[in-house]
């Protein structure tokens, strides 16, 4: 098969993508073609971005299960990509559906949010498809520009302004390094692909000189530290947070909201990518454990974990702000998921992939919370909560419910996910290293308590203080119905979690070598 | 010491000390120039490289377009050269600490890391192979890349304009 | 996945949760209609299921059916799996039926209450978590279903909250079970630990086997027999036996339907139900049976003895039901497992139905529960006074009636039992004589209650006798049928001995159905059955007799003299022997004195001020540094980026060297030995380079190596450790000085 023939047959597999581009040229030509003063625009370009979610959603269902290659190893699609999109595309419906009714996008801007996020949404299929260090590259540069745009959406605010300037320079920066890191590795090995990297990597590892050897390992070792700051900085790890608290601030909460899950589960699809193919000797999530360049990568993993909990957490404790407090809170949830990597197994990975699922419900869920609070009090900070319950019961047991499931405590969707993250580091108790994946998970127990602190602080305020002055809070009726279904599911699946464990064990296949 | 390596040092050194310039420079027209600089030696970088259609879209684009377009940014703005710059920032001493430490970790990958070396034809037509790359190989990188453009140029378009007043 | 039994638990369920969310949009018709279709729709459901598949429940050890499984981790595997055998169809169809008619009941008792929907959906809630306890086929589920019942009874005590004693009753209850589950979750593990699973049916094959379950545990006992002791512990919180009965009585203080479903008919039998459901593990351990049969019996007679002298009509009730309870404890412990349930069976219709009949007598009089300022009822309250009677003469075991069935089938169990060995021989007819101590009780507090309320003239004030009216068809309904259940459900469990004059021969249906479930019933000699059931209906007689003595038409002179005579007796039964008295002096004090000292040493002094101070000094001075931080200059936060970017390499590139490396020179004889720490050693693999040529000398996973000199000399001794998880290799030398 030659190879524009193979990038034809290829095509096929790529429908969902190929919808969603669409779909990106479509809103832009519909947001020029709507009049601006029609009543039904925002009606419109909503149904319209749904539409096309929706079909990209089609597609993907009737796309084949088995797993291949596609484009000349460019990316791949297989079972876990597969279940990536499924949850990238509920995050994207989600957040057209929240972004529909919020305040914060006048409607002559709403179509291009539309566009944009489609496009992040692309980026993000990208991104847990990549197999190649250029598609890598390109992919996050797809989710990463389109939200500097975004998070400066709101006209004259001078909040939205710094946090997509800042959002600029530390992405800028971040995936300046990580590219610093990607030339390195081609320069050692000549090939970008990411199925022929481990490959000749170990090749390359066997015979050398001393000197050769020093090099190769530090320059392997830098090397793959820079990928891993492009990738710290998209599930906003310590140290490459700082962004994260500044431009959720001052970025439209809808789409912060999707940032907090969207990306960040797009970021962690990507790690298991790199991290199971080039960095695994022998490939799968086992070989990932011997480590390459002599460097015990469970280890730095687990490192940043403790220290991205630890860091996000003590951070939130006194934040008042709740999109700084959940941005914290953000970061410290990246801290637990990356347990699940730091477990180098099966399990581990699948438990990452069971967290982002139930962190994408709770999360959003809390920032829907937020929303609504915001559309009543007009600003955001936890005193804006004070007697919620007495204003709006169903908001504030939602919001609850959120929080609860966010500290992890049962019966709640929060809990089963951060049950199988305990599992997987525990499960080495009796193995390799166990001294210290029993550290890391009592770290993470810790981090449960003191995260428990700020997220009470905020059920306090809706429950026991009295409620300043008579404000009506009436949240949007799609969004109560959204709270309701939020909070529902995380009390169903915090009972019956099978379903996330048979879909995530089936999703579990994937291509490490070509 | 042959005349290829010490173009290739005249090269680096254009380069660095552009950089470095227009990262350092208080004036910001003199960054410009750093930034001209830098961009002509990394265009003479790709010419070493045999990478000629890089070497030309780089002299093209960056200093025929982008370069051409900071400059009239430049001239045509009264007070953007006499910035203030309010830096209160970790200081020198840590900056220059953490640029140590940096760049001494990556002269050493440098010099030290086995690196893949191939030779190549001193000059050789890149250009029906790029043709090809980019319609064959690279066909969906090269596609992904002007969808990303195109959504990047619109967000940067919406956050520029100004409201239409009608709108509010 | 569909599962019809699955429909018997979760429709009250779904009513209870619709009624929770929406009930109070609703008019009180459409409340109590979904409130009822619930459990009478699970109702026909468990119909259908019992006696259509009638031979497959029966006799093929029931049906079985997995609804899914609701979690795997590691080795255990929790399903949610429901099983209909005839033990649990039975339980069922009480629950069911039992549940369906006092729903209807409510609607004419609860009319004036204003959370009509929040007490139908309670009850919907009781009814689904008390089948999801019936059906439960793994412990786990069985456990949910057991605290659901709690849960649904803790907020009907306390439906009427608003009053102090009520809310305090609620919580009292919620405790006293806590106590009890605390028994029922550490069998569960005991059981577990033994068998390796929860699932009920895996654990009574364990039981059958008896080699992991009769394997001593503590004290010598085998594990059945503590695994029988704590679930009976968790058994006598729920179903109120000594020392945990004292929250029934005070649970009266809910609405009258709550305790005549709740407290009377289903939830409280629970624990006799776990207790036969076990029975495999039970008649493993006869010490452990002896335990439950002694404590049943004494329960029985104790809680007879005080409900002689309590004047409120539903705490007499009350204390009866502590008593019939413990004589199915005792039914059970005897081994005469189809007999206690048999109990519960006919115990559930005749004291439903005189539940029931106290409401509606409270009901007639305005809401007032003492029987001192009733009398002369029976002319005004036909219907309930017919009732009443029936449902008293089968409780104190007149012949015909139901309880006379039940209670023979417990009484010449007791005596007639071979359960216990020889060194416990004496058990069985002890409780025996025990059960008929108490019956005769029964018969005379019961009498007493009946005379004194429906006999004579009435002593209540004039306006109050004003109001006095039979209660309408709506509660009138349910109370014939229970009347009529009282009346005839014994005839499904006629002893042998009485068949046999019917020439009909072999076990009572009853009995036949639940042999696969709980065993063979006790064969029982004719002529102990005689000989029981003539002493029996003679005792039942002889207490009616009594009461009539005493009590017939109001309080008559034997009575008051009686009083007089033994004051501080009457006044020391009146007071329930001051057993909540006791209890809150060698209790309730010391606890929370204790609670109190705890609260200011750990509360106030080494949370408050040690842990918490020292956390949030650690933590501000965390939340400051990250403040500096992230003060939002762009350069800060780069730097930060830069350094953490150094600190993740230098953590990267650091390899592990071990603590110490201890070198031990004796002569020529150099031993060399690195010390490690735990977690690494073991995966280690060490080679030891003594004479420096490069090659190593000495090999393996154990640190430390011996190596002889050829003479003496500065010599060093390279080390190579390689950690095969990581990859990671290092090479440690030391110097070795072998002296001449």
């Amino acid at each position: 098969m030659t190879i524009t023939q193979f990038n034809i047959a290829s095509a096929s597999w790529f429908r969902p993508e190929l919808a969603l581009t669409a779909g990106i040229l479509l809103l832009f030509l519909l947001d020029v073609l709507v009049r601006k003063q029609s009543r039904y625009r925002v009606a419109v370009l909503t149904v319209a971005a749904l539409a096309c979610v929706g079909v990209a959603a089609a597609l993907l269902a009737f796309q084949p299960v088995e797993s291949r290659a596609m484009f000349n190893g460019m990316i791949a699609s297989d079972p876990f990509a597969t279940f990536w999109k499924w949850l990238f595309l509920g995050a994207a419906a989600l957040t057209v559906l929240i972004a529909a009714r919020s305040d914060e996008f006048p409607s002559p801007r709403i179509g291009v949010f539309y566009a944009l996020l489609l496009s992040v949404v692309l980026g993000m299929f990208l991104m847990a498809t990549s197999l190649d260090l250029l598609m890598l590259y390109l992919a996050i540069e797809m989710v990463s520009l389109p939200s500097y745009a975004i998070a400066g959406y709101k006209p004259g605010d001078r909040r939205a302004a710094e946090a997509s300037l800042k959002y600029v320079i530390y992405g800028g920066v971040a995936s300046g390094i990580m590219l610093f890191g990607l030339s390195y590795i081609y320069g050692l090995v000549g090939s970008t692909n990411l199925t022929a990297l481990g490959v000749r990597l170990e090749s390359l590892a066997a015979p050398a000189s001393a000197g050769g050897q020093l090099g190769l390992r530090v320059a392997l070792m830098v090397a793959v530290i820079f990928v891993l700051c492009g990738i710290g900085y998209k599930i906003a790890a310590v140290p490459w947070h700082m962004w994260c608290p500044d431009v959720y601030e001052g970025a439209p909460t809808p789409f912060v909201a999707f940032l907090s899950v969207g990306p960040k589960a797009a970021g962690f699809a990507l790690a298991v990518r790199v991290f199971y193919s080039f960095l695994a000797s022998g490939g799968g999530p086992e070989g990932f454990a011997r480590g390459l360049a002599d460097v015990p990568w469970p280890a730095v993993v687990g490192v940043l974990s403790a220290v991205t909990m630890t860091l996000g957490n003590l951070s939130a404790l006194h934040q008042n702000n709740l999109k700084r407090l959940l941005a914290y809170s953000s970061i410290s949830h990246a801290g637990y998921a990356l347990m699940g990597l730091a477990a180098a197994s099966q399990l581990g990975v699948q438990s990452v992939m069971i967290y982002m699922l139930v962190y994408l419900v709770m999360n959003l869920g809390a920032f829907l919370a937020v929303i609504a609070i915001a559309q009543a009090t007009g600003s955001e900070t936890i005193a804006d909560c004070n007697g919620l319950s007495r204003r709006h019961p169903l908001l504030a047991v939602t919001f609850a419910v959120f929080l609860f499931s966010l500290t992890g405590l049962p019966p709640l969707a929060g809990f089963v996910g951060k049950w199988y993250l305990f599992v997987a580091v525990l499960s080495h108790y009796a193995g390799d290293g166990g001294a210290w994946y029993v550290t890391l998970a009592v770290i993470a127990a810790l981090n449960t308590a003191i995260s428990l602190y700020y997220y009470v602080r905020i059920i306090r305020a809706m429950f026991i203080e009295a409620p300043a002055g008579e404000l009506v809070v009436r949240p949007r009726v799609s969004y109560q119905i959204m709270l309701g279904t939020f909070s529902a599911a995380l009390l169903l699946f915090g009972v019956w979690w099978n379903p996330l464990i048979e879909w995530t064990q089936a999703s579990l296949t994937f291509l490490t070598r070509g | 010491m042959n005349t290829q390596f010490a173009i290739f040092v005249f090269l680096a050194l254009a380069t660095l000390i552009g950089a470095a310039s227009v990262a350092l420079s208080r004036n910001i027209f003199w960054s410009a120039m750093g930034l001209l600089s830098c961009l002509v030696g990394v265009g003479g970088l790709y010419v070493m490289l045999s990478a000629d259609f890089v070497a030309i879209t780089q002299l093209l684009v960056y200093i025929g377009g982008v370069l051409v377009l900071i400059l009239f940014a430049i001239m045509l703005t009264s007070q953007i050269q006499e910035i203030s710059v309010s830096n209160r920032s970790v200081g020198l001493v840590g900056g220059y600490l953490i640029f140590f430490v940096v760049s001494t970790l990556l002269s050493f990958v440098a010099l030290w890391a086995p690196w893949r070396l191939t030779s190549k034809e001193p000059v050789a037509n890149t250009t029906v192979a790029l043709g090809d790359g980019l319609l064959g190989t690279w066909l969906l990188p090269f596609e992904i890349a002007s969808v990303l453009l195109v959504a990047t140029l619109v967000g940067a378009i919406v956050i520029a304009r100004k409201e239409v007043k009608s709108d509010s | 996945m569909f599962s019809r039994l699955l429909l018997i638990p979760l429709l009250p369920l779904l009513g209870a949760a619709y009624l929770m969310l929406a009930g109070q949009r609703h008019t009180r018709s459409v409340v109590q209609t979904i409130a009822i279709l619930a459990v009478f729709a699970s109702c026909v459901i468990s119909l259908d299921a019992f006696f259509v598949g009638l031979p497959a429940v029966v006799h093929e050890g029931g049906i079985s059916e997995l609804v899914y499984t609701w979690f795997a981790a590691g080795s255990v595997e929790v399903d949610l799996a429901l099983r209909m055998d005839s033990l649990s169809g039975l339980m069922c169809l009480v629950v069911t039926s039992i549940g369906t008619l006092i729903h209807f009941y409510s609607i004419g008792y609860m009319a004036h209450d204003e959370d009509y929907a929040r007490f139908f959906a309670y009850m919907n809630l009781f009814c689904g978590a008390m089948l999801l306890l019936v059906l439960g086929d793994t412990l786990p589920v069985l456990f949910i279903g057991w605290e659901g019942v709690g849960l649904s009874s803790y907020l009907l005590i306390g439906f009427w909250y608003k009053e102090h004693a009520n809310a305090s009753a609620g919580r009292k209850a919620f405790i006293t079970n806590r106590i009890g589950d605390f028994g029922f979750l550490i069998g569960m593990f005991l059981l577990f630990r033994a068998t390796g699973s929860l699932d009920i049916p895996v654990i009574l094959g364990a039981a059958q086997d008896g080699s992991a379950l009769s394997a001593p545990l503590w004290l010598g006992q085998s594990v059945a027999f503590w695994a029988g002791v704590f679930l009976f512990l968790g058994a006598a919180g729920k179903s109120a036996q000594i020392p945990l009965y004292v929250w029934l009585p005070d649970a009266m203080a809910g609405p009258t339907p709550v305790s005549a479903l709740i407290h009377a008919a289903t939830m409280v039998t629970a624990g006799v139900y776990l207790v036969a459901r076990m029975s495999a593990v039970y008649l493993l351990a006869p010490a452990a049976l002896a335990i439950v049969a002694l404590v049943g019996a004494l329960t029985a007679l104790f809680a007879a003895l005080i409900g002689f002298a309590q004047n409120d009509f539903k705490r007499v009730l009350a204390y009866s039901t502590v008593s019939q309870l413990g004589f199915m404890f005792a039914g059970v412990g005897t081994a005469n497992f189809a007999g206690g349930i048999f109990h519960l069976f006919t115990h559930a219709f005749f004291k439903a139905g005189l539940f029931l009949c106290a409401g509606s007598v409270m009901h007639a009089m305005s809401g007032l529960g003492d029987i001192t300022k009733m009398g002369g009822l029976g002319k005004r309250l036909p219907w309930t006074t017919r009732v009443f009677q029936i449902c008293w003469l089968s409780i104190c075991g007149v012949p015909i009636f139901s309880g006379f069935f039940s209670k023979d089938a417990l009484l010449g169990g007791a005596f007639g039992t071979e359960a216990y060995g020889h060194g416990l021989a004496w058990v069985g007819p002890l409780v025996g004589v025990i059960l008929l101590v108490a019956a005769l009780g029964t018969a005379f507090y019961m009498s007493r209650l009946y005379f004194l309320v429906f006999s004579g003239p009435c002593r209540a004030d004039e306006q109050t006798q004003h109001h006095i009216h039979e209660s309408p068809v709506s509660m009138v309904f349910p109370l014939v049928v229970l009347a009529a259940g009282a009346l005839f459900a014994g005839f499904a469990g006629v002893p042998p001995a009485l068949r046999e004059l019917f020439g009909k021969h072999g076990e009572s249906t009853l009995a036949v159905w639940l042999e696969p479930a709980v065993g063979a019933p006790l064969a029982v000699a004719h002529r102990t059955e005689w000989i029981v059931m003539g002493i029996s209906t003679a005792l039942a007689l002889v207490g009616i007799g009594f009461g009539y003595f005493f009590y017939g038409g109001g309080y008559r002179a034997p009575a008051h003299a009686f009083a007089r005579k033994l004051p501080r007796l009457v006044a020391l039964v009146r007071d329930k022997f001051r057993v909540d008295e006791i209890y809150d002096a060698i209790l309730v004090r010391p606890l929370q004195a204790l609670c109190r000292i705890t609260f200011l040493v750990v509360d106030r002094v080494l949370v408050d001020k040690i842990l918490v101070g020292i956390w949030a000094f650690v933590a501000d001075v965390g939340g400051r540094a990250c403040r500096f931080i992230q003060a939002g200059d762009v350069q800060r936060y780069l730097a930060v980026f830069a350094i953490g970017l150094a600190a993740l390499v230098w953590v990267a590139a650091r390899p592990a060297a071990p603590k110490e490396i201890q070198v031990v020179v004796t002569g020529r004889h150099a031993k060399v030995t690195l010390v490690d720490d735990e977690a690494r050693s073991g995966n280690l693999q060490y080679r030891f380079d003594f004479d420096g040529d490069g090659v190593p000398d000495r090999e393996g996973k154990t640190a430390s190596a011996s190596w002889i000199y050829g003479g003496p000399a500065r010599y060093t001794v390279a080390i190579t450790i390689e950690d095969a998880r990581w990859h990671t290799r290092r090479v440690v030398e030391r110097d070795v000085e072998v002296r001449p």
